[in-house]
């Protein structure tokens, strides 16, 4: 399953937020993607999701493959909406 | 098991990641490392491999290893802020780079005079375990930080 979420962390996905995001997904056992444009990362990778280059208002979709998908996407989708830090 | 050197990207004092003033790097949710407290003005590349990120401001960059390594340089802390400000990039995101290629350049007077801290992180968020740190005084390019078993 997959849902666009604009990006709420003020700076953007850089490594301190890529931190905290990398390190919930990777709770989870189902592949998570996370693409902006023609760019997809590996959710679980911080320096993939850096490569992104992401910033505060950008649209991102996440995409979650797996059992656990669902719970997936109701803990990561708030996680990009509000501020990571 | 395979042992990997990665060499000091800044001249400084060695400072336990766990010291460092900003909970995100100190609790290790980035990735175990050490940070440096830097004396120098340039930062190199801490290992061969793929400048697979380096950010517009020059206040972080990344580098892949084929082996699955993966190393996160963070000039500064919450030095995003300074949207470039006290940074130069001397590399060029995407290049392919060797242990001790310059990557930045930085002004630690106008970093602090912009009220961030030079305190810099060095963290591993690939492949590897951390199985001897440095400690003391590093020079760039030169000492081993960390060694990563593979």
């Amino acid at each position: 399953m997959e849902r666009t979420v604009t990006l709420g962390s003020k700076s953007g996905l850089h490594a301190r937020p890529a931190g905290v995001f990398v390190q919930h997904a990777k709770g989870f056992q189902s592949q998570i993607t996370l693409a902006k444009n023609d760019k997809t990362a590996n959710g679980k990778s911080i320096l993939s999701v850096l490569t992104l280059g992401a910033e505060q208002g950008d649209q991102v979709v996440l995409i979650a493959n797996g059992d656990d998908a669902q719970s997936a996407m109701n803990e990561l989708v708030p996680l990009l909406e509000g501020d990571l830090g | 098991m395979a042992e990997i050197d990665v060499l000091a990207p800044l001249d400084g004092a060695v400072v336990d990641l766990e010291a460092v003033p900003d909970e995100v790097f100190a609790q290790k949710m980035v990735g175990d490392g050490v940070a440096i407290d830097p004396s120098g003005q340039v930062a190199v590349a801490p290992v061969a491999g793929t400048l697979v990120k380096l950010f517009p401001g020059g206040h972080a960059f990344g580098i892949a290893t084929g082996g699955g390594v993966e190393l996160i340089v963070h000039l500064g802390l919450d030095t995003i802020e300074l949207k470039g400000e006290g940074f130069g990039n001397i590399a060029v995101e995407g290049q392919e780079v060797q242990a001790g290629t310059p990557i930045v350049r930085f002004d630690r007077a106008v970093v602090e005079r912009l009220g961030k801290v030079m305190i810099s992180p060095v963290v591993s968020t690939g492949s590897g375990t951390i199985v001897r740190r440095a400690s003391g005084t590093v020079r760039a390019g030169r000492d081993v930080l960390f060694v990563l078993e593979v």
